[in-house]
This record gives structure tokens, sequence and C-alpha cells, in this order.
């Protein structure tokens, strides 16, 4: 059956979850087909499939599949196994060399007061970069400002208060308190991964990146306690990774430099993934940066 | 009366940067009022009841599906607009035309939509311009920048921050440029050739790159700086920058070089420089004198003088008539929207030995009062309509000839003044139709003094050079090939025992 394909695309690297996908499912449909990369889907589970331009992630295969568009793969059925893709019968994704691809170890955190700096700078930044849709103006205080607020700002302002409270809460008490503050903020707000998603993912990476582990499993419990019927199935498959220990390259990369205190490369970082993900995810990493940076001023987390 | 339509689409899928556009796209159709796409999760559904715009259709939607909300002045405008959303679900290609010419609201936006861009022109007031000159070397592109009213700090800065990263600043206030024949800012249709041009002015590139195009040779690249770049507090990083990329690129084989006097620390950086290449350049220092150049260049005095070196002859070969006699008063008066060809203009009557005043003097000129001070003009008089003076607010008169209008007819009905000289600039970025303007605006004076222009541009640009120059000989303007020889012409109507100094 392999070797009906009109293309094959040897795949050169794959994100640890997408290797567990193809290992654990026989079959998946493509669900998504976008300009420069599609979607896997097997039961609640997605893979990414795309060129390198895309970046590295966890969920992620990297190869060079060509044009989309010319390969009519959505809602195609795609059988899995021995290390091969095949989709319909006109492409085949061969994972036989590719590279296993997993974030790398984070840097080691500076001092607060760096991080709270390098957070004011952000904002700056954010109030006039980040894009008008989406949570990273209204985090940064943008939205107060306004006499009038998008309805999604009116909406995630207070969800954010919430979430800033049960997360210093849980950061000082290292158990969470009984208010739920992750369901008003899933499924929240414009995208394919929807703003207050996003902002959770950033939340995620920023604690793990800081060695915040209670908190960060607190909080991966949380969402993944929280997300039937919340969110997308795909978006969902994101968080669970995020709540795992896994983001993708380029939000590592934001997170990296948001610690080295590089804030222009953090910046060009996020504004490379997608509309306003990135920024979203920055929004979450700097209100979680904020919360952690002031709990913390005298932890031995930080050096 | 408002009418609010919903649309579900179940288990749809289009990527973030699609669903905004086609929202936004959605959203500015006539008669919507609101709308939003997003997918149905029961968040999502708060936001849109909360905006108004939920129906009951959207009950039933499931987090995977997509909810089309909006909510429009009538059901035409809203049936109009779902058809429209449809189409563009169906058919997310479909928005690529659009995109080609869509605007960008921050350079970061621009960069998705144009990745391999490379340049980012700026143009916007100075107070803002730093930072997204800054913006622009932390995406990795070079810069231009239009804007004027940058501290000199600022520049030094920048341009410090652009070398370390191998970019380019081209200004503050740099007007024109060309790049592998791309025209950006003010810049004329000039054919491709061996010469590269490095120039602190911008009239003074558009001045030589025309004379050039017109001896029927072409440049490589011309390559602005700003009017500072050789101020000692900024070191001429541009311009040594643009030295070291004309000396390696294989296609230029003459490299020019136009600016004001620079800092003597500084010539003596740049001309180390130059010494350096084994290309010949020819160096046009406005208003300079005896400046020591190593053997591989050539001093020019004027642009024309530069044009002339470098295509080995006369770059332009205007048969001068001899002007008629002065009707009435022995002064010139010179009013000018290219502030180098205003200079340019000064050194020839300083040239001539004539006094010469002017709201922007070169060196051995005199300097004169705002326009308002009511200062009694008694020489003659070179005025840089370009300068903040007068643009201060107002558009300048390279693209707003209008801005003449108020001198010029100082100037007519000055019973002192005997010539009338006059800069018409061609090219992208000007006024379609300057000559038709100055021929129009002196239609109207009966009697009036000599009135002698220039024409920079060629017949390739989107004003051709030709019907221009038409259009003022039939306004009875006389039209030399050079702003050099229009002033050249001026002095020698003004006789040769004229206010000599």
């Amino acid at each position: 059956m392999l070797d009906r394909a009109d293309v094959v695309v040897p795949i050169l690297r794959s994100g640890v979850l997408a290797q567990d996908f193809c290992r654990r499912h026989a079959r998946a449909t493509v669900e998504a087909v976008f300009e420069r990369s599609f979607y896997l889907r097997a039961g609640d589970a997605f893979i990414c499939v795309g060129e390198p331009d895309i970046g590295n992630g966890p969920l992620t295969l990297i190869g060079h599949p060509g044009p989309l568009a010319d390969l009519d793969l959505a809602g195609r059925p795609a059988a899995l196994g021995g290390g091969h893709v095949l989709i319909g019968n006109s492409i085949r994704l061969s994972l036989d060399r590719s590279e296993a691809w997993r974030s790398p170890p984070w840097l080691v955190c500076p001092s607060p007061s760096r991080l709270i700096e390098t957070c004011s700078a952000l904002a700056r930044r954010a109030a006039t970069d980040a894009p008008e849709e989406g949570l990273a103006r209204h985090v940064c205080g943008i939205g107060e400002a306004s006499t009038h607020q998008p309805p999604l700002a009116c909406i995630a302002g207070p969800r954010i208060a919430t979430f800033e409270r049960w997360l210093s809460a849980v950061l000082a008490r290292g158990t969470p308190p009984s208010e739920d503050a992750i369901q008003g903020l899933l499924g929240l707000g414009p995208g394919l991964t929807p703003s207050g998603d996003d902002f959770l993912v950033g939340a995620l990476a920023l604690l793990d990146c800081v060695g915040e582990r209670d908190a960060h499993a607190a909080l991966g419990r949380a969402i993944i306690a929280a997300l039937p019927g919340a969110t997308s199935a795909l978006s969902a498959c994101f968080l669970r990774a995020a709540a795992a220990g896994h983001v993708g390259e380029t939000l590592h990369r934001a997170v990296s430099s948001i610690i080295a205190g590089d804030v222009g490369a953090a910046i060009a970082a996020v504004d490379t993934i997608g509309h306003s993900s990135g920024w979203d995810m920055m929004a979450g990493i700097t209100t979680t940066l904020r919360g952690a940076a002031s709990t913390r001023s005298s932890s031995s987390a930080y050096v | 009366m408002s009418v609010i339509l919903n649309e579900v689409r179940r288990a749809t899928y289009l990527d973030s940067i699609v669903l905004m556009r086609i929202s936004r796209q959605i959203a500015a159709l006539p008669g919507i009022e609101e709308a939003g796409l997003i997918i149905g999760t029961p968040a999502n559904k708060e936001i849109l009841r909360d905006a108004g715009i939920l129906g009951p259709e959207s009950d039933s939607a499931e987090p995977s599906d997509l909810i089309l909300a909006l909510r429009a002045s009538d059901a035409l405008a809203g049936e109009a607009a779902l058809a429209e959303a449809r189409r563009l679900i169906d058919h997310p290609s479909a928005l690529g035309a659009a995109a080609a010419v869509e605007s960008s609201r921050t350079m970061r936006a621009a960069i998705k939509r144009l990745p391999a861009a490379n340049l980012a022109l700026i143009s916007v007031p100075g107070d803002f311009a730093v930072a997204e000159a800054h913006k622009a070397l932390e995406l990795g592109l070079h810069a231009m920048i239009f804007s004027d009213n940058v501290p000199l700090d600022d520049e030094a800065a920048l341009k410090r921050k652009a070398r370390e990263r191998g970019l380019f600043v081209m200004g503050p206030d740099c007007g024109t440029a060309i790049i592998g024949g791309v025209p950006l800012g003010f810049a004329n249709v000039v054919p491709q050739g061996d010469i590269g041009i490095i120039g602190a002015s911008g009239t003074g590139i558009q001045e030589v790159s025309c004379l050039i195009a017109r001896a029927g040779r072409g440049i490589t690249h011309a390559l602005g700086t700003g009017g500072r770049d050789l101020k000692a507090e900024v070191g001429a990083i541009t311009t040594l920058m643009a030295i070291d990329a004309l000396d390696a690129d294989d296609r230029t084989r003459h490299i020019v070089l136009i600016s004001k006097p620079p800092a003597e620390s500084v010539a003596r950086l740049v001309l180390d420089r130059v010494a350096k290449s084994a290309k010949p350049f020819t160096i046009c220092f406005l208003g300079a004198s005896d400046v020591a150049l190593p053997a591989n260049a050539r001093a020019a005095a004027t642009l024309k003088a530069t044009a002339d070196i470098v295509v080995g002859g006369s770059a332009a070969s205007w048969a001068q008539q001899p002007l008629p006699g002065l009707g009435r008063g022995g002064l010139v008066r010179g009013l000018f929207a290219g502030g180098t060809l205003c200079s340019e203009a000064q050194i020839i009557f300083r040239q001539a030995g004539l006094a010469v005043m002017s709201n922007v003097p070169v060196p051995g000129a005199s300097a004169i009062g705002r326009a308002q001070d009511g200062q009694v003009l008694t020489d003659h008089v070179m005025i840089d309509l370009g300068d903040d003076e007068f643009t201060r607010g107002r558009p300048h008169p390279m693209f707003e000839p209008g801005v003449r209008d108020g001198p010029l007819a100082e100037a007519l009905a000055d019973p002192g003044v005997g010539i009338i000289l006059l800069d018409i600039v061609l090219g992208y970025g000007g006024h379609p139709d300057p000559a038709g303007h100055l021929a129009a605006f002196l239609g109207r004076w009966e009697h009036r003094p000599l009135i002698v222009a220039s024409v920079t541009g060629t017949d390739a640009d989107p004003q051709p050079r030709n019907a221009q120059v038409e259009t003022l000989a039939a306004a009875g303007v006389i039209v030399a090939d050079s702003n050099a020889e229009a002033t050249e012409a001026a002095i020698a109507a003004l006789g040769p025992s004229l206010d000599r100094a």
C-alpha cells in the first residue's frame, strides 16, 4: 500500500509527541490544511506537518511537503505504521531518517528584579506592537486607558485578575485554592488557538522555565480538568503538551530571551507565532513572571 | 433597523491570520456594524453575547465549529456580508490578492506580509522616526529614514547600531535613493549603468543621476546618507559603509560622493578610505575649497561638474542662447525646491565674484533673516523653499509647487528683481505637473522679469521631462539643461559690471 504514493516526503525532524502519535495510532484524518502546514487528527489528538519555517515543536513533523494546495489533502484518511504515514494515495511521509526533536533545557533564571525590568520593557513594546486582536494590549494596560474596550478585553480583564490571584496563592502556599481560575480563560478569544489558551500555554512555559514545578503541575492539572468542552480539540492538544512540559521552539526561544533580558529577541520570536498567538503567550508569560518574581523575590530558585 | 445574523460552520479550521483577515474584511463591508469570526467555545459565545451579536443559530455550536456573527444595518447588507464570508471561508486564497496591496499598521505586520523585505522606508514625524528605525534594525532591515527632526545623538546611535549588525541607515532626512534600479523617495527613472552615487543630499543625487542619464550613462546604486552623516558626531558611518559596498560591487566602476563640506576629522576618514580603493572617485564637497584628495579622486565644485567628470565630457549640451537684456532691476532671486540646487547656485555666484544671500548660506554667502522679518533684500538672493521655515506644517515644494507661489509673487512684484531663477524637480514622489502649475501661475503676470529655470529629471520620469520643458518654454520660461547652466545664464545676463563682490 505504501508504494502507491505519488509523493514521498522525508520527515527531517519529528517532535517527541508527534512520534508518539505515529506509534500509537493506525489511522488518522487530515483535519485541516493551511498554506504551509496541515493537521492530522486521531481521536482528540492532533499533529502538525509542515515546512521547516513553521518551527520545530513537540507535535510537529518537519519536512518539505511542497505546495499543499495542489495535493487536495483535506478530509483524506491517513494510514500510519512502520515509520510511515500514507495519506490517501497521494503522499507518504517517511519518518525513517527523522531526527527526534524535544525542547532544550531552560536557561538558569536571573534575579527577579531583572525579570521585572524585562517585563516592563515587554509591556511597553506590547502596547504599540501587539495586534489589536488578542490579549496582549489589554494585559499591558492599554485596555484600561481606552474609553471603549472591545468585548474580549471586557471579559478577559477580570478573568486574568482571577488567574493572578490564583497563581499568587499557588506560589505562596504550594497548593491551589478552591477557586476555579482556569475555566474562564479556556477557549476565550479569536484564533485557531484562542487567546486564552495561548495565554495559559505561555504561563505554563514560564513556570517550567523558572523552576516552579509545583505551580506548573498545579496549573497543568487545573487546565486538564477544565478542558472538556471548553476549547477546541486542536487547541487542547497544545495545552496538554505544555502541561506535560513540552513547548515549541519559538515559544522556548521567546521565554529564554526574556530570561536573558533580550526584549528584542523575545518580541521577534512571539511575533512569528500565528497572528496574535505569540503575543497572547507573551501576555501569559509576563503575567506569570510578575507573579513569580514578586512572590519569590528572595527564593533560591533564582540565581 | 439592525439585524443580527449568525452562521455556524461545523468542524472548520482556518489559521489565525486568515480568521483575522476575514473578520476584518467582513466588518469593513457596507452596513456592517459589528462582526466576529471565532470558534464556538463557551467563552467565545459569551463574548458574542456581550457584544450583542449572538444569535440562536449559534447555541448548538461546538468548540471545533466556527461561528460567524454579525450585526448589520439591514437584512440586505447582512446577507451580502454572510455571502462574502462564505466565499472567503471556502476560498481563503481569495484573500491573497488583496493582501498584496493591503497596508500594514506595524513594521512587524508588514514583514509578515512580505518576509523577503530587507529595507524599511521610514516616513513618520521625526519624534517617532527613531523608534521605528530601531524596530527596523532589530528586524534585520536596512533603514531609509525620510523623516527629519531626528536628534543628532539619536542618528549617531542608530548608525552605530546598524553598523554592528551590518545594516545601512540612510538618513535621517534622506529623500532619495535608488537601490538596484528601484527608486526610493524622490528619485528619477535613470538607466542602470556602472556609476555608483553616495549622496548626503537628495536633490544632489537627483541632479547628478539625471545628468548622467541624459548623457547616455547609467548608475548601479544611489545611496543617500542624510545631510549630517559627515558631521564629527556621526563620523561618516553610512558614507564609509556605502563606499565599502560600492567598492565591493563589481558592477560599479566609478564612485561619486556628494556632500556639504565635512568636518575636518571626518574628511580625513573618508578620504583615507577613498585612497584604499582601486576605483576612481569624483568628489563634490559643495562649497569646500582646498581639499587635498587622493590620487584616485577628482574634485568637482558643482553638481554639473561632477556629472561632467563622471561621463568624461559635458553631461548636458545646452546650446545657451544669449538672454535678452534685463527690462528692470539687476538682482537675481532664486526660488528653489531643491536645497542642494540652491547651494549650487550660491557657489556659482560666489565663483563669479558676486555677493549672494540665502536662508541656507554656503560658505562665503550671507544669511538672510526669516521671510516674515520684513528684511529688505538688496543682494542676489537664493532661497531654499524646502527649508523648515517654509515646510513646517506644510508640504514640501517638490510635491506641492504652490509653496513657491507666495515668494514667487513677491519676486515678480519686486522692481529690483531682474531675473528669477527656478528649479523644477521631477520624478517619483514629485508633483504630477509642476511645470503646468508654474506656467498657470506666471500667466497671471503681464510684466515680469526674465525667468530662467532648470528641470531635474529624465524623459522616462512619471512627468516626462521633455513635456515639462515644452510647457515652461510655452510660458516664456528660459529652460537650461542643468541648474548650474541656468545659474550661469542668469549671471551672464547681469552683464560684466554688476555687483562684483
